[in-house]
């Protein structure tokens, strides 16, 4: 933001819409209830792949209550819950018992399911790097389908009225969805409003309308009526975004010292039936890798395509790269982090991210892999990683009110982390006033427009816009206390709510300042460009201290330490928030959540919130945010995704310390830890 | 959910005389809403039992312990008469679903509820349970489902109450407008080849009452290992229990229904003292008879190792030599 400017903006006020989040006062989109809806659903084929093959249409239409079924009888479904038609009624219940009416019958063919068996390992390649390298590595790390699963499925309201539109969207991107809009309404950009509010997590899977939008935007057209489409909670699982499974093989080659000398590595994204989702990435950015010969390919299942999902290629990639390395330290008999610091590429991490973690988690008590004893035993692990920045454009107004309250409004959503209380904030510190004067208005499209939540841009886009937006309106409040002392504006000084004289002979209030305005509010216009004001990379490395039941096969996580830059933190709680929320969406990626396909009809058979299984309360350890600062850090920096994208990497390696054997594949389930534990086998 | 017809009884004769209009007995509601949800039961007419008060509290009796069928799962593992009586039954359920559903669910549906197999739960799997022709457990994802039992339908019995129960030497109270009985728990959970579709002996409509644990349990131990720690079903369960002289051992989700370890238990019967060796012996015998599916070999370990610490909890030992 300001160099200039002082940047202790951290305050530890709780969020500003904490009150409503907690009492059930915010309104997401799945609350929207306006008089006259109508509910519209997708008829979704169940298996793997194949084709309806009689569908009781006239059945299902005779259901009190519904006004449309169609079902395409000629559509070949490729994937469990692909859409084959729809449903519109007067209720939710209505919609339901239409879909019993219709007893569709079904055509199944083979679907795809396994993607090991899909999967031709690569010959072991020779020579080069490998030949009289001090240490060489060499195995196949492999990462499951995990579901978005937000709690607020996806979903629209959308209110038509012929030459208007009135939209809730749960979505990512209030813009994306205005835009998404105008086909299905049939509507200008001018002609519709978008509200998102209070939008309950998408972590990437909420960009465009999808099919859902789609339909209530033109069965609101068609009925002139509001139209509500909401995915259900299997539908959500089915069809609301998945994180691509991975299949990486690794052959990485170091010299005595530990310098990384290169490799070969294989990377096989599981990607449903298209393509998506970002693959495997990242791996060559922490870390100098050294020659690198890298081939990437897909394989396809009978599954929904994938979606950006939370740092989109990269918790998975790091889960194996990071395995890789820890299982070349062992080789060379050397400390993890010794190892690590011969090859970081982050200044940051290298003179202290690295120190402050290993204190805090007590890596001085980490003994060697497969060295601890005794049936319950104590691993150590960590993993690093970054987010970068790019240009990324946002506006923000903000009013000065003569009554001395401040309005900022900046029409980017908030998706659960905090984007109210930032600009808030921001403006309330920019202006040195109490919060409690300023109201932050987001998630409306006839506010300033703004970039979407993907990427971690919104918070450093937003805070720039904001302090902009509210420089310029302080310029025109400056300039009516310039008329009262008849001076001229460049000569009225302003700090902490005080205006005063060069000589500071006069002094006005804030309160008192506001109340010259000639008009009730005067409006301040601030945009940035770029976004990057004074950001910067976000590294970050996180510690994981876990227990391991040999007996069982049971893990628990007993802490997470994760270390990040974040440049200035606006606001103390939100930042932790955000940290453990990453952490805790990475516990559950390490140890549970798997999307499971059944091997003959392809159905997904866990598509609920029992059999996909998601970390619970006494699942999560003691997690310990650390912010991570140096001089010169003036601007905001992204964490929303960086906060989980070494989590599951920490914990499998803590996990191989402990047991002796290394984890080569996610989740970090009983059934492989007792694997692991008998064949001690894994990366050689 | 479809739209159901719901009636709200006081007494015993108001649930009986609904049952005979046919309605569905519901207590808290847990499962057999989410069925109507998942749409694999369409019941159109549900009498809530949660108003008969003659159903509620714990007893001391003459014989031992009376728990009412709509006894919540809180107040079982809170009861101080449990906790002094047959802890074991309430650590079944101390860490069972997550507190607010322990708040609400009871002892008597628990032990009534529903498998929890995903081809059951799911309406486009027309399994054995359903009518249909195929247990879609065989070929399919089985990772959860039984070890022991030999189907013909693999399901494992959902219920954490049921497993010390039947340990504990329990029996059920049951009713039909007509008639009470009391039936022994190691006989009110029968296997899919004398009920297809249903997991236990009550008659249509017949009535939960309470459950009773007999007054002679002189050691016991519950023992689960979930793979999450909130909200999760065992991977596998031991009940360890001596009882009037004689040991049970009780698998939970290992069979349709809780499986009687018996060679494990004769082990137990004919030691002099629980040894550490004597557990182990017991925990090796718990396996024989077992077996698993294609993907489920390796919770036979979880189960060795909850018969294992079952037994030596029981016994007042510590579960690490």
């Amino acid at each position: 933001m300001n160099p200039a400017n002082d940047v202790a903006l951290e305050n530890e006020r709780p969020r500003v819409d904490i009150r409503q989040k907690i009492t059930g006062a915010a309104r997401y989109t799945a609350d929207q209830q306006p008089a006259r809806m109508i509910f519209a659903k997708a008829v979704r084929f169940p298996y793997g792949a194949g084709k309806v093959v009689s569908a009781d249409v006239e059945a299902a239409k005779k259901v009190k209550g519904v006004l449309e079924v169609e079902v395409d009888m000629e559509e070949v479904a490729e994937y469990p819950g692909a859409p084959i038609g729809h449903i519109v009624a007067e209720s939710r219940a209505a919609i339901e018992d239409a879909e019993e009416a219709l007893a569709l019958k079904f055509e199944r063919t083979a679907p795809k399911t396994d993607p090991v068996a899909l999967h031709k390992a690569p010959e072991s390649p020779q020579g080069g790097v490998f030949e009289g390298a001090a240490a060489v590595v060499e195995g196949t790390w492999r990462t499951q389908v995990q579901t978005h699963s937000c709690l607020e499925p996806h979903g629209s309201v959308v209110d038509h009225r012929g030459a208007s539109a009135e939209v809730w969207g749960s979505t990512q991107t209030t813009f994306g969805h205005l835009d998404g809009m105008k086909g299905p309404t049939g509507l200008d950009a001018s002609q519709i409003v978008v509200h998102c509010e209070y939008v309950g997590g998408g972590f990437g899977s909420k960009f465009g309308i999808g099919r859902e939008g789609d339909l209530a935007a033109r069965m609101s057209k068609k009925y002139q009526r509001p139209c509500k489409a909401m995915l259900d909670r299997s539908e959500e699982h089915l069809d609301g975004g998945n994180r691509p499974g991975s299949i990486q093989y690794i052959k990485l080659a170091a010299d005595k010292d530990g310098k990384l000398l290169g490799g070969r590595m294989d990377l096989v994204s599981i990607v449903g039936h298209g393509r998506g989702g970002g693959g495997v990435a990242g791996l060559g950015d922490v870390y100098d890798l050294g020659a690198i010969e890298e081939t990437e390919s897909e394989i396809n299942l009978n599954f929904a395509k994938p979606r950006a999902f939370r740092a989109p290629g990269w918790p998975q990639a790091v889960f194996a790269l990071e395995g890789a390395l820890d299982a070349l330290a062992a080789k060379l008999g050397m400390d993890p982090i010794a190892f690590r610091i011969k090859n970081d590429k982050s200044q940051r991490r290298k003179e202290r991210q690295y120190r402050v973690g290993a204190d805090l988690i007590g890596w001085k008590d980490r003994k060697p892999d497969g060295t601890a004893t005794g049936r319950v035993r104590r691993g150590f692990g960590m993993g690093s990683a970054l987010w970068p920045t790019w240009p990324t454009k946002c506006g923000a107004q903000a009013d000065i009110f003569r009554s001395g309250r401040v309005e900022v409004r900046v029409g980017v959503q908030d998706i659960g982390t905090g984007t109210f209380t930032l600009v808030t904030d921001v403006a309330a510190h920019e202006l040195g006033i109490d919060r409690d004067l300023v109201t932050g208005r987001v998630g409306d499209s006839r506010f300033p427009a703004g970039p979407g939540s993907g990427g971690s841009q919104v918070s450093r886009s937003a805070a720039p816009a904001t302090v902009n937006a509210v420089r310029d309106a302080l310029d025109q409040l400056k300039a009516s206390v310039a008329s009262e002392w008849k001076i001229d504006k460049e000569k009225v000084k302003y700090g902490k709510g005080t205006f005063s004289t060069e000589d500071g002979a006069k002094k006005l209030e804030w309160a008192k300042a506001c109340a010259l305005l000639a008009d009730e509010k005067v409006t301040g216009n601030g945009r940035t460009e770029t976004g990057t004001e004074g950001s910067g990379t976000s590294d970050c490395v996180q510690f994981a201290e876990v227990e391991v039941d040999t007996e069982t096969g049971i893990v628990r996580v007993k802490k997470i330490v994760a270390v990040h830059a974040a440049g200035v933190v606006v606001n103390r709680l939100t930042f932790e928030n955000q940290i453990c929320g990453g952490v805790i969406q990475g516990i559950s990626y390490a140890l549970f959540e798997n999307v499971r396909l059944d091997p003959k009809t392809g159905a997904m058979v866990n598509a609920d919130f029992i059999g996909y299984k998601i970390a619970g309360s006494k699942d999560i350890p003691e997690i310990v945010p650390v912010l991570d600062v140096e001089p010169g850090d003036t601007g905001v920096r992204p964490i929303g995704e960086p906060s989980t994208i070494p989590t599951a990497a920490a914990i499998a390696n803590a996990v191989s310390n402990a047991i002796g054997a290394r984890i080569m594949e996610l989740p970090i389930t009983p059934q492989r830890v007792l694997a692991a534990l008998e064949s001690k086998g894994g990366a050689a | 959910m479809k739209a159901f017809a719901y009636a709200n009884a006081k007494t015993e004769a108001g649930v009986h005389e609904a049952v005979g209009k046919g309605y569905r007995i519901k207590a808290a509601g847990i499962d057999l809403l989410d069925l109507q949800k998942e749409r694999v039961e369409s019941t159109d007419k549900i009498v809530s039992i949660l108003g008969v008060s003659a159903l509620k509290g714990i007893r001391e009796t003459e014989k031992g312990i009376e728990i009412g069928a709509l006894t919540t799962l809180a107040e079982l593992v809170e009861s101080a008469v449990v906790d002094a009586k047959c802890r074991a039954l309430a650590d079944s359920v101390r860490n069972a679903a997550s507190p607010q559903l322990r708040s609400v669910a009871t002892v008597g549906g628990n032990i009534c509820q529903r498998p929890r197999c995903w081809y059951f739960r799911s309406k486009d799997h027309e399994c054995l349970k359903k009518g249909g022709g195929t247990c879609f457990a065989v070929e399919g994802d089985n990772t959860y489902h039984a070890l022991y039992g030999r189907g013909p339908c693999h399901i494992v019995h959902a219920s954490n109450v049921a497993t010390a129960l039947v340990a504990l030497g329990g029996e059920v109270d049951a009713a039909t407008a007509k008639i009470g009985r009391t039936i022994p728990a190691s006989e009110f959970f029968v296997t899919p080849d004398r009920n297809m579709y249903g997991e236990n002996a009550l008659a249509e409509g017949e009535l939960v009452r309470a459950i009773r644990i007999p007054k002679n349990v002189e050691k016991a131990a519950y023992v689960d290992f979930k793979e999450k720690q909130s909200f999760d079903w065992p991977l596998a369960s031991c009940c360890a229990a001596k009882v009037g002289g004689k040991w049970n051992v009780v698998l939970g989700a290992a069979a349709p229904v809780p499986w009687q370890a018996k060679k494990a238990a004769e082990i137990l019967d004919g030691a002099s003292a629980i040894t550490h060796a004597v557990a182990e012996a017991a925990a090796d015998a718990a396996l024989e008879g077992a077996a698993p599916m294609s993907r489920n070999a390796w919770r036979l370990k979880l189960v060795r190792a909850a018969v294992r610490r079952a037994v030596l909890i029981a016994d007042g030992k510590e579960i690490d030599a």
